[in-house]
């Protein structure tokens, strides 16, 4: 095919459109050239439970994850245990996971750790609320970047009654609590915590 | 090469790729229909709502000691949810390449099938450029019809979608002044027209000195927690039956304490559907209306979600001469005339805190308190009487979950409120915030105290203090006179009574402490614990403990129990005090109970 | 008001309800326990210079496919390939049907930019059209492939329907025009019917519909690409131009009619039967009534467009939000739904909400009209195209319409004989 490698006038007119094509477009949509990543900002999360059953993916790529940081490592989680529960062990009737993905560890007298297994975590956010009604708020949720598969349009986030998700540069691609370190230590004086929290309501 | 080969035939490979394709059909159908089972199944074994679960573990939390089997039970069928759940999402993911496996040799063989047995090309009788070229016309009138039947269906869609909806909405918006509660008012201001005239024109605005001699809020007049009448009957026993005059069932639940003005005494109670007022006879204990509120505009169609130990109807009611006003957990805020009119109602949404609306109603002058806390943004919002339209808000810096007390000070009267930091002043015509002073934290329940200008506000975990107000009229300077921290109330609001100021512990202490110098006067050890407030009544204090018993101490620097009486039912309001009478709610009964000499 | 009663023991002292603000002091650990770090995993899939070059890769192989090897069974073993990689592999995103948004996110939406890579997945298909015709259709396009390797036993439809039918392609791409514009959402996405097979899971409705229109495919080939995909709007405008394009006969084609019934697309110009070459006068005469009618055909469409702006605006989120909260206060709706109770429990007034909602309504006004308007332009268009009977001589793949699949090579009797030479 000798006529392809051939270029006259027309072709030659008809490249350069087509540069200019491309560079107008260029120029419409801006040069920011990093890629960006979807992630969901827990300030905004009202822990609503979409994010388990609207993602394409199956489990979803939204997990829990706890920060440490700002984690009580408290004996009465009520991340991990049911309201009113009896035990603080695993079984289930005490265990509020509804896929046993929360792993407890003792570290010392009186804390505990606190994992989650991300094999098991649904990204249904049972834990989270709990933790935000009655702790330190150190469970959330975060798109977990190497599971999702950054849709064009995420599933999510369409679903999403309060309008957490957002892009995020591909760099920075977790928006992290800040849990107020350094600001907020509550009102105590000098008594135990634990002694005060047995006293539940059954 | 390749094309020459294009158009062989062969009857055998035919045959074959048939049989394939027939099989892998199936296997694919097959497949295909596993696959829709399993998603039902999936959606059934829903590990994040199993119903069954969860009412067996609410079942189980309500049981007064462990019960191995049940737990068993749930953890069994926890298992199995789970199982069922991990292991029909491993199904589905095998099945789906399965089925792409399938409908790919499906695919591969039908094509053999077809290429073994093509058709070579044919010449048609009619060219085929022929047709195409009448088809022209065909064409251009078919577009045309699309496009006519594209405006035909864009037309209809449009005739079709309920413009009206949004044309009231439009207009409310278009028309109504830019304040956040437009709406709230524009709903209000119909009912109001709607309602009788002569209802607004009954509406008085009773002076203090009538507020005094009744008891039209919770803990008295001003719910500074101090009677006018000194006589409440000091020995009797409910249980027994002495000294009651008269005593009556309750409806439905509510832990608000009753209000009282003239012979009319007043409550409410609620469930997750209906929320009533009561009006009773003082003298005879008659129920002489109850009235069920309506849905207001705002009113959420589901019931909020509440503490059981709250419950639906937890803030007292007020009553202001003619008019009295309730407020109930969703947020709904509702006034009846004292003949059981409806004067008002609106809904003023629900609270974002975690337990819920608590604050009692307050109202003094032509005006209606409602402390509203969100844990976005805390409130004091004041209410005309007459119309229930918002007269003003005021901006709290943190929630509490205490109520307003109206102190009658030398700079004049104003409202204070207990927040989670701070004691703040507030003028209740304006709202202006008076002044503000920080010593409290935790999670404030217990109201301030006032007496003899000075105020008294405690909570547990942070510690109580005594604020004088100092200065002028114009500038009050609060200013803390002293501090304690040995015991605290946690729920119990304090009361002063000029030189002394009591209060109660959830531990079951009753302490008294002396308002000038602050030094501890006298600590007993009284009940198993104390929720309810104290109320001075003349010179004595009365409370109910949690286990059914009323106290009644000696007010002074020496301790002196008076009298232990028996309620012998639980009780969570505060009594009121009346001359000669107290009018006590307990959970299941309303009792007036009068002094036997009296 | 003792509510207290259960408050008491169940928390300590705390600043509730702010997030932010910790509960309970982290512990003061005595043992030799440290504190672990978050494990945040980097991004899977940021890397998407690798993914543009595949795209340039296969575009070019592709046009070698089509014109220098003019090879069926090439083309068909490159569909496999692209519907493996930017299909099942890639899991279908990114791809240049979907960027087709993003670029108009970037032109019409303020602050919203659109990286190189995005870019150039939108870009370079176009560009290799201007040159060479739909070669992306042919065997790059995860979604042409899917349907090409499914079409086994084409049937022609009568091209009249076919290019009614062709319609739904330039309304899809004004209506995700509109839903970028005004901030409703990617609805190409959204609608995406294969993206749910490359993932194995998705919704169930987007699954079945997936599977429908494969069903469909094999009777009636590429059904999305001819009736609905958006961005063949634009590679059909682009190819139309192109300075090369797949040719039936490698050398003078012979008239011979072989190739007529080839192809399922009704993407083959015929030559003019010589007995049906019509009076030019006659066409002429229909062509000027169609110009002079075509202002007010497409003031009508606006016109129409306009009247739906109401329905059209239910796609975006914030006014159904807005419409919902309506009908529930005005007592219309009993019960309330997730996003109507999240909203309620916001910061955010009923006023605000609604205001949002009739600033909306107002842009949907303006969209309608110009989706109409250009719904009853391309209608417009069309019929001037069709208004004369053109003359030709030899068998030409419509350019526009074409795909470049090379469905016709084996059936033209040239074609061997070019192999053999």
């Amino acid at each position: 095919m000798s006529e392809l490698t051939k270029l006259d006038r027309r072709d030659f007119m008809r490249g350069a459109a087509a540069v200019t094509f491309a560079g107008a477009a260029y120029a419409a949509v801006g040069d920011k050239t990093e890629g960006t990543v979807w992630q969901l900002d827990p300030n905004k999360c009202t822990q609503c439970g979409r994010c388990s059953t609207h993602c394409v993916l199956n489990p979803s790529a939204v997990k829990c994850m706890n920060q440490f940081n700002i984690c009580g490592y408290c004996d009465l989680c009520f991340g991990y245990l049911q309201p009113g529960s009896r035990g603080r062990d695993t079984g289930a009737e005490n265990q509020l996971c509804p896929t046993a993905a929360i792993k407890r560890t003792y570290i010392e007298d009186p804390y505990y750790e606190y994992v989650i297994d991300e094999e098991r975590c649904i990204g249904c956010a049972k834990c989270v609320k709990a933790c935000l009604v009655f702790g330190n708020a150190s469970f959330y949720l975060q798109i977990r970047q190497d599971i999702c598969i950054n849709c064009n349009e995420c599933s999510i986030a369409k679903a999403c009654p309060s309008d957490s998700f957002s892009r995020v540069p591909a760099s920075t691609p977790y928006i992290y609590l800040t849990g107020g370190v350094e600001t907020t230590i509550p009102v105590r004086k000098g008594e135990e915590p634990q002694e005060k929290t047995v006293q539940h309501p059954a | 090469m390749l094309e020459k080969r294009e158009f062989e035939q062969s009857d055998f490979l035919y045959r074959l790729s048939l049989a394939v394709t027939v099989v892998s059909g199936f296997f694919s159908l097959i497949v295909f229909l596993l696959l829709v089972v399993n998603y039902m199944q999936i959606r059934a074994a829903d590990p994040v709502n199993n119903e069954m679960i969860t009412k067996m573990r609410q079942e189980y939390a309500a049981l007064p000691e462990e019960d191995p089997a049940l737990a068993q039970r749930i953890r069994d069928l926890d298992l199995l949810t789970r199982k069922a759940f991990f292991t029909t999402q491993t199904h589905l993911r095998v099945g789906a390449v399965m089925l792409l496996v399938g409908v790919s040799l499906f695919l591969i063989a039908f094509k053999y099938m077809m290429r073994w047995k093509r058709d070579l090309p044919k010449l048609a009788e009619t060219p085929t450029a022929e047709k195409e070229f009448l088809a022209f016309a065909q064409s251009r009138q078919l577009i045309a019809w699309g496009g006519v039947g594209l405006l035909g269906v864009g037309m209809m869609t449009a005739l079709l979608t309920e413009g009206a909806i949004y044309s009231t909405v439009d207009a409310r918006i278009l028309e109504a002044p830019p304040a956040a509660t437009s709406a709230q008012n524009a709903a209000t201001e119909a009912q109001a027209a709607a309602s009788p005239e002569g209802i607004a024109k009954a509406i008085e605005t009773p002076a203090w000195e009538a507020m005094e001699l009744n008891w039209p809020t919770f803990r008295g007049p001003g719910s500074t927690g101090v009677a006018h009448f000194t006589s409440a009957p000091t020995q009797w026993d409910l249980a027994a039956g002495t000294g009651v005059k008269w005593k009556t069932e309750t409806q439905l639940p509510g832990h608000n304490s009753p209000v009282v003005w003239e012979n009319r005494l007043y409550f409410s109670g609620a469930n997750e559907t209906t929320r009533e007022v009561y009006c009773y006879d003082t003298e005879s204990g008659e129920l002489v209306w109850k009235k069920t509120l309506d849905r207001f505009q705002g009113t959420p169609a589901e019931p909020p979600k509440v503490n059981e130990e709250a419950g639906f109807a937890a803030p007292s009611m007020a009553v202001h001469g003619k008019q009295v006003f309730a407020i109930f957990a969703n947020g709904d805020l509702a006034s009846y005339t004292a003949e059981g009119e409806f004067v008002w109602g609106l809904n003023i949404g629900l609270p974002d805190n975690h337990y819920g609306h608590a604050s009692s109603l307050l109202a003094y002058g032509n005006l209606l308190y409602v402390q509203r806390d969100d844990n976005s943004k805390a409130r004091l919002l004041a209410f005309d009487l007459a119309t229930g339209k918002e007269a003003w808000e005021a901006e709290r810096k943190t929630i509490s979950w205490a109520s307003p007390i109206l102190a009658r000070t030398s700079f004049g009267p104003q409202l204070i409120l207990n927040s989670e930091a701070t004691v703040d002043g507030y003028a209740p015509d304006t709202g202006k915030l008076l002044w503000s002073q920080e010593c409290l934290g935790g999670e404030v329940a217990p109201s301030p105290a006032y007496g003899n200008g000075v105020v008294f506000a405690a909570n547990e975990y942070a510690t109580a203090s005594l604020i004088k107000l100092n200065g002028t009229a114009e500038a009050i300077q609060p200013e803390i006179a002293w501090q304690y921290d040995s015991f605290l109330p946690e729920v119990s609001s304090p009361v002063l009574d000029g030189e002394r100021v009591y209060f109660a512990t959830s531990a079951g202490q009753l302490v008294a402490l002396d308002t000038k110098a602050g030094t501890e006067l006298w600590v007993e050890e009284l009940a198993e614990s104390f929720y309810s407030s104290p109320v001075l009544v003349g010179d004595k204090v009365f409370i109910l403990g949690t286990e059914g018993k009323m106290y009644i101490v000696q007010a002074g620097s020496d301790f002196a129990l008076l009298a232990t009486l028996n309620v012998g039912e639980g009780t969570f309001a505060t009594p009121a005090y009346l001359d000669g009478k107290i009018y006590l709610r307990s959970t299941g009964h309303l009792y007036c109970i009068e002094s036997s000499h009296g | 008001m003792l509510l207290w009663l259960f408050i008491g023991g169940v928390l300590l002292a705390s600043l509730p309800g702010n997030a932010a603000e910790m509960r309970f002091p982290p512990p003061d650990f005595q043992t030799e326990y440290r504190i672990p770090d978050l494990y945040t995993p980097a991004p899977a899939t940021t890397n998407g210079v690798f993914d543009a070059l595949m795209l340039f890769a296969a575009l070019c192989i592709t046009t070698w496919l089509v014109f220098r090897a003019r090879s069926r069974r090439g083309l068909f073993l490159m569909s496999i390939f692209s519907l493996a990689y930017f299909g099942f592999y890639r899991t279908g995103c990114i791809c240049p049907v979907g960027s087709t948004q993003n670029v108009l996110a970037g032109i019409f939406v303020p602050d919203v930019g659109v990286s190189i890579v995005v870019l150039s997945f939108f870009v370079m298909p176009l560009l290799f059209s201007l040159f060479f015709g739909r070669v992306f259709c042919a065997s790059v396009c995860p979604l042409g492939a899917i349907q090409e390797l499914v079409a086994i036993a084409p049937i022609r439809i009568s091209p009249a329907l076919d290019r009614t039918l062709g319609l739904g392609r330039y309304l899809y791409l004004g209506l995700a025009t509109v839903g970028v514009a005004t901030g409703a959402g990617f609805l190409i996405c959204r609608y995406d019917p294969f993206v749910g097979l490359y993932r194995l899971g998705h919704s169930y409705g987007m699954l079945l519909a997936g599977g429908v229109i494969l069903l469909l495919g094999v009777f009636i080939a590429r059904p999305y690409c001819r009736f609905l995909c958006p961005y063949g709007v634009l590679l059909g405008w682009m190819s139309r131009f192109s300075k090369w394009h797949l040719d039936i006969p490698p050398s003078p084609c012979v008239s011979c009619r072989l190739c007529e019934n080839s192809c399922p697309y009704n993407a083959i110009d015929m030559p003019t039967p010589a007995h049906l070459v019509e009076d030019p006068i006659k066409g002429k005469r229909r062509l000027r009534y169609i110009l002079f009618a075509s202002p007010l055909i497409i003031a009508m469409g606006a016109v129409g467009g306009y009247s739906i702006y109401e329905p059209l605006s239910r796609v975006h989120p914030t006014v159904a939000l807005s419409e919902r909260v309506a009908l529930e206060d005005l007592g219309r709706v009993q019960g309330d739904i997730l996003e109507s109770r999240t909203f309620r429990a916001s910061e955010k007034t009923v006023e605000t909400l609604h205001g949002e909602a009739l600033g909306l309504r107002d842009v949907f006004k303006k969209a309608g009209a110009w989706l109409g308007g250009f719904m009853a332009l391309i209608i417009c268009l069309k019929l001037i195209e069709l208004s004369t009977v053109p003359k030709r001589e030899v068998y030409t793949p419509h350019k526009e319409t074409c795909f470049s699949c090379g469905r016709c090579y084996p059936y033209c009797p040239v074609e061997p004989k070019r192999v053999a030479s």
